[in-house]
């Protein structure tokens, strides 16, 4: 019989209860309380998160964020900032232990990628893994993730475009030299793809994390059984959202 | 003075890095590394700020320095190591 891992489907939440419900998942899961979960949520309203080695306002136009209501988060893992909008994400939380995940990190991030990757197939989207965090199809980048490992376990969440407005994007974030920032924007837009854009059509939500929940039962092995957050899990993410990232403290620390 | 650096790490990530530097010493007096790269555990990073205080401004030392921390407290970084973390620190030297 499969290995059977959890599968959380939380919907659209804000940046805070986003991050809060991941973190509550690595703790509680480190406790041995809980299997190997999996989890797909969306952003409501539109957010950026920023890697947790950024300075908030090196990389985030705060103003404009609050001016069209943009949530912003730091995120505790690392990596670059992500702007939130038409897109599914993904969670894993996981022992650093179970044989499925590689100890070596690198190896760890391509074979969760190779979910995600499945998942896209599924779609009739081809991509690959291009270290270190990229998943892209054609050249372009169609996913980007980023891992954590604390309380010896495994977090790594990463996104999956479903479409992309890269003038937004860049209307939120700060760019090194404003000079060149017409012309760094009109690379992006070369560099970055969506389901959307690959299909020709709009796919929605629910389909998408179809598609990757068999992409990581076939990755893993195993059967996704959808779940719900147990108690402990739904108390530390209130706490880590009020104590962590809905507070300047956590967000501005860098 | 305060001075920053932005340096992309050759297959690596872009670091920027802001130090108070200390120019009649030649010495770091306070140092803040950003960066969209990775780091475990990422708690390391602050160790290494508060470790980089003092340090003389210049390659060897800082490498060494680097290093050492890197060792001590079994960091490992991806997407920057020791060079490029010293390379953007050195950047920052008017």
């Amino acid at each position: 019989m499969k290995e059977q891992w959890r599968l959380l489907q939380t919907g659209f939440n804000t940046a805070y209860a986003n991050m809060a419900v991941d973190r509550a998942l690595l703790v509680a899961n480190s406790e041995g309380i809980v299997p190997p979960t999996v989890r797909f949520y969306g952003w409501v309203p539109p957010a950026i998160s920023i890697g947790y080695f950024q300075s908030l306002t090196d990389e985030i136009d705060v103003d404009t964020c609050k001016k069209l209501g943009v949530n912003y988060v730091r995120r505790i893992t690392g990596g670059g900032a992500v702007f939130h909008e038409k897109e599914l994400t993904y969670s894993i939380v996981i022992p650093e232990s179970h044989p499925e995940i590689p100890k070596n990190i690198m190896k760890s991030y391509g074979r969760i990628c190779g979910a995600v990757m499945k998942g896209l197939q599924h779609l009739g989207i081809e991509s690959e893994y291009v270290p270190i965090n990229d998943i892209v199809t054609g050249g372009r980048k169609i996913s980007g993730n980023a891992q954590t490992r604390k309380l010896e376990t495994v977090l790594q969440h990463g996104t999956v475009l479903m479409d992309v407005d890269v003038d937004k994007m860049f209307s939120l974030l700060k760019v090194p030299n404003e000079k060149i920032k017409d012309k760094l924007i009109a690379d992006v837009k070369q560099r970055v793809t969506s389901i959307k854009h690959l299909l020709g059509n709009e796919v929605s939500f629910k389909e998408v994390a179809e598609a990757m929940k068999i992409g990581f039962e076939e990755e893993f092995h195993v059967e996704l059984i959808e779940g719900t957050l147990t108690k402990e899990e739904k108390i530390l993410a209130v706490k880590f959202e009020k104590e962590f990232f809905s507070t300047k403290d956590w967000n501005h620390r860098r | 003075m305060r001075s920053q650096s932005i340096y992309k790490v050759p297959q690596g990530k872009l670091l920027k890095i802001s130090v108070e530097y200390d120019e009649k010493n030649n010495i770091i007096r306070d140092i803040r590394i950003t960066g969209d790269f990775f780091a475990y555990p990422e708690e390391a990073i602050e160790l290494m700020e508060t470790k980089l205080r003092n340090v003389l401004m210049e390659r060897e030392q800082l490498l060494e320095k680097i290093r050492t921390i890197i060792s001590e407290y079994n960091i490992q970084f991806i997407g920057v190591d020791a060079e490029g973390l010293t390379q953007g620190i050195l950047m920052c030297k008017p």
